[in-house]
């Protein structure tokens, strides 16, 4: 049942405040673990199943009755669920430990569930308006997320996040208006149609204007990225690493994609904006990187710089570059996951975020100091770590699409990446440990474990990229390519 | 009637700009229950009726009770109004309306009538009963995400915080 994927998800949020009566800790925390796992076993066996048999089309029911509402279970969907329960399950391991002192677990679990139902619905959404509800779902719980901590700088974070989000929302809304009041229809397939049938090129811009700005905001890209610096970095460190490594790609990138590649189809001019809207973000991205002490700030302007790697990638719209752009947004969700739970490994253990006070703390947090170089390579794109297939795949794609300034800056800006990574390894695990982390200790259990797998993770997928390139993302890369004829044929429910 | 509509319209974007820029926290809820009142017109306009009836219900009515209630047991010294408004917004309302007309003009002269697709119209209650029950679903994980919210943000910390 391709139900299952948010079904599941808002069941065990309605349940879990309950659970959280009868076990303040140990049923929440494993229900929780179970059924991310559950769902991350679930997408890689019967949803591949259902991809491979082209059979992904489900009427959602309730009590046999047809509620009219469709989703389909496709290349690409499947494999933005895959990335969002595999990074979701490492992000689940290391909160046991984590938001132990951050009281009311049930609750955050409960958050945390309906921000990855809220995720699921929207990439299995067939229509417009469900993308928009669903979209609001991952939103309101990220914000609560973002405000977990309840201390200042979270609240002021949480409500800069959420007054953006609005107008972004308002944008979104206004756009799904004008789309319905000509075409008539929310359904994706429907939009696509319509729009090649008739002559409505001048509202299609406008609602890609819209949407540009709507999406774009969600996707943190520049000049709509101000939020995300405070956002991110306020945050407790899985949230952070939920929100940079996937929410910021599933509410913005896979909207954006799947409405300018599959339905309003990749125009020149669209294709134009979305590269320089892409370079913009790689470049300013990785120079307001450079210049940060807090280690988790750094990390968040480093996910517009990537961001805007993904975004050049599906702008350049070659086979390559949009294998490339999805390759990356698997490898920078589980990187930026990963480096983001450091970075909350590190302030759980000393206490503070800021590189300066930092120094020599490999020797007392080896598993740490390993993992984040790991981390910090794949994001920065060092072979044979899977975050520099997918930018080689990327600089391709912008080489046979003849963007020989883009590729140009495209690889400059990765070696500002690994600059600035090479900082944080130099400023906070190498060097002299500091007098007053002298008694700084190594992570618990959990945390450890979650950050060693995402690692591992990280290394197999570099090393047998081929299989991960043939079996997730060539699927996805035939739907975007095939471009509205797509959405004309198969999301017409 | 028509005329009536952009009145409603003009009004509902005065009193919700005006509840921004207002510092005195009564009469900023006041001025969101007019622009609710507004809204709730043009929605009547708009044939949505149920929406309408919500809106000055819930909205204008509930919710400016629990508004003006909350701000007269806790309102400590009167604030002094900021002379910002009086300058900037009739020419900030001004601006916003030729904008406004300006795009709708350029709007409504390339817009293809194209209403022979209106698959989903229909009326208020077919289309939200029948045509799109499952957002009512996602509806409710909005609702629990934002109760789940407010239980998180006024949580018990725990005695080591």
């Amino acid at each position: 049942m391709v139900s299952l994927f948010i079904i599941i998800p808002f069941v065990l949020a309605a349940f879990l405040p309950l659970i959280e009566k009868v076990s303040k800790r140990f049923l929440p925390d494993l229900l929780t673990n179970l059924a991310i796992l559950f769902l991350l076993i679930y997408s890689m066996t019967f949803g591949y199943q259902v991809v491979a048999s082209h059979s992904g089309i489900r009427h959602f029911q309730w009590f046999n009755q047809n509620l009219n509402i469709v989703f389909a279970l496709d290349g690409f969907s499947l494999f933005m669920l895959f990335a969002i329960y595999l990074v979701s399950f490492g992000v689940t391991l290391f909160s046991i430990d984590y938001m132990e002192h951050y009281g009311s677990k049930g609750i955050f679990y409960a958050l945390f569930m309906i921000m990855v139902g809220g995720m699921s619905g929207l990439v299995l959404a067939t229509d417009l308006f469900t993308i928009y509800v669903f979209l609001e779902v991952a939103a309101i719980s990220s914000y609560g997320l973002v405000a977990y901590g309840l201390k200042h700088d979270e609240l002021e974070a949480s409500f800069k996040y959420l007054a953006l989000s609005a107008v972004a929302t308002a944008f979104l809304l206004l756009g799904i208006a004008l789309i319905f009041s000509i075409t008539g229809s929310l359904k994706l397939g429907d939009i696509a149609d319509r729009f090649f049938k008739e002559d409505a090129k001048f509202i299609m811009y406008i609602c890609t204007g819209f949407f540009i700005f709507g999406f774009g905001l969600k996707a943190a890209l520049v000049p709509f990225h101000s939020w995300l610096p405070d956002a991110h970095p306020s945050a407790p460190a899985p949230i952070s690493a939920m929100l940079s490594g996937l929410l910021i790609k599933v509410s913005g990138v896979y909207a954006l994609t799947r409405i300018f590649l599959n339905v309003f189809g990749l125009t020149p001019a669209v294709s134009t904006v979305l590269m320089y809207l892409g370079i913009i973000s790689i470049l300013v991205g990785a120079v307001l990187a450079l210049g940060q002490d807090d280690i988790k700030r750094m990390l968040a302007y480093s996910s517009i710089s990537q961001v805007g790697y993904i975004i050049l990638g599906f702008g350049a719209g070659t086979s390559f570059a949009i294998m490339g752009a999805l390759f990356h947004i698997l490898n920078h969700a589980l990187a930026k996951g990963l480096l983001f739970l450091n970075s909350g490994s590190v302030e759980h253990s000393t206490g503070t975020r800021d590189l300066n006070k930092m120094g020599g703390l490999g020797k007392r947090m080896p598993i740490t100091a390993a993992t984040t170089v790991v981390g910090s390579l794949s994001v920065a794109g060092v072979p044979p770590l899977n975050g520099f297939w997918s930018k080689l795949f990327i600089i391709i794609g912008l080489l046979q699409a003849r963007a020989y300034g883009f590729a140009f800056v495209a690889v400059l800006a990765s070696i500002i990446t690994l600059w600035y990574y090479i900082i944080i390894q130099r400023r906070a695990f190498f060097g002299k440990l500091k007098e007053t982390l002298q008694n700084v200790k190594e992570v618990p259990f959990w945390m450890a474990l979650s950050t060693l797998l995402i690692a591992l993770v990280c290394i197999i997928i570099g090393i047998g990229f081929p299989v991960v390139i043939s079996k997730w993302i060539t699927p996805a890369v035939n739907i975007l390519e095939y471009g509205i004829r797509y959405a004309m044929q198969y999301l017409r429910l | 009637m028509q005329e009536l509509y952009l009145i409603s319209l003009c009004a509902l974007v005065f009193f919700s700009v005006l509840a921004v820029l207002l510092k005195d926290l009564l009469k900023a809820a006041l001025s969101l229950m007019a622009a609710s009142v507004f809204l709730a017109v043009v929605l009547f306009f708009m044939k949505a009726y149920y929406a309408g009836v919500f809106e000055i219900s819930v909205v204008a009515g509930l919710i400016t009770v629990l508004f003006v209630s909350t701000i007269g047991l806790t309102r400590g010294d009167d604030f002094k109004e900021s002379k910002l408004p009086v300058y900037i917004f009739p020419l900030f309302f001004i601006w916003f309306i030729i904008i406004d007309i300006l795009i709708m003009y350029l709007l409504l002269s390339k817009m293809p009538p194209l209403t022979k697709w209106l698959s989903e119209s229909g009326k208020f209650g077919d289309v939200l009963w029948q045509k799109r029950t499952f957002d009512l679903f996602a509806q409710i994980g909005i609702i629990f995400a934002g109760v789940f919210s407010v239980l998180a943000l006024f949580r018990k910390r725990d005695k080591n915080d």
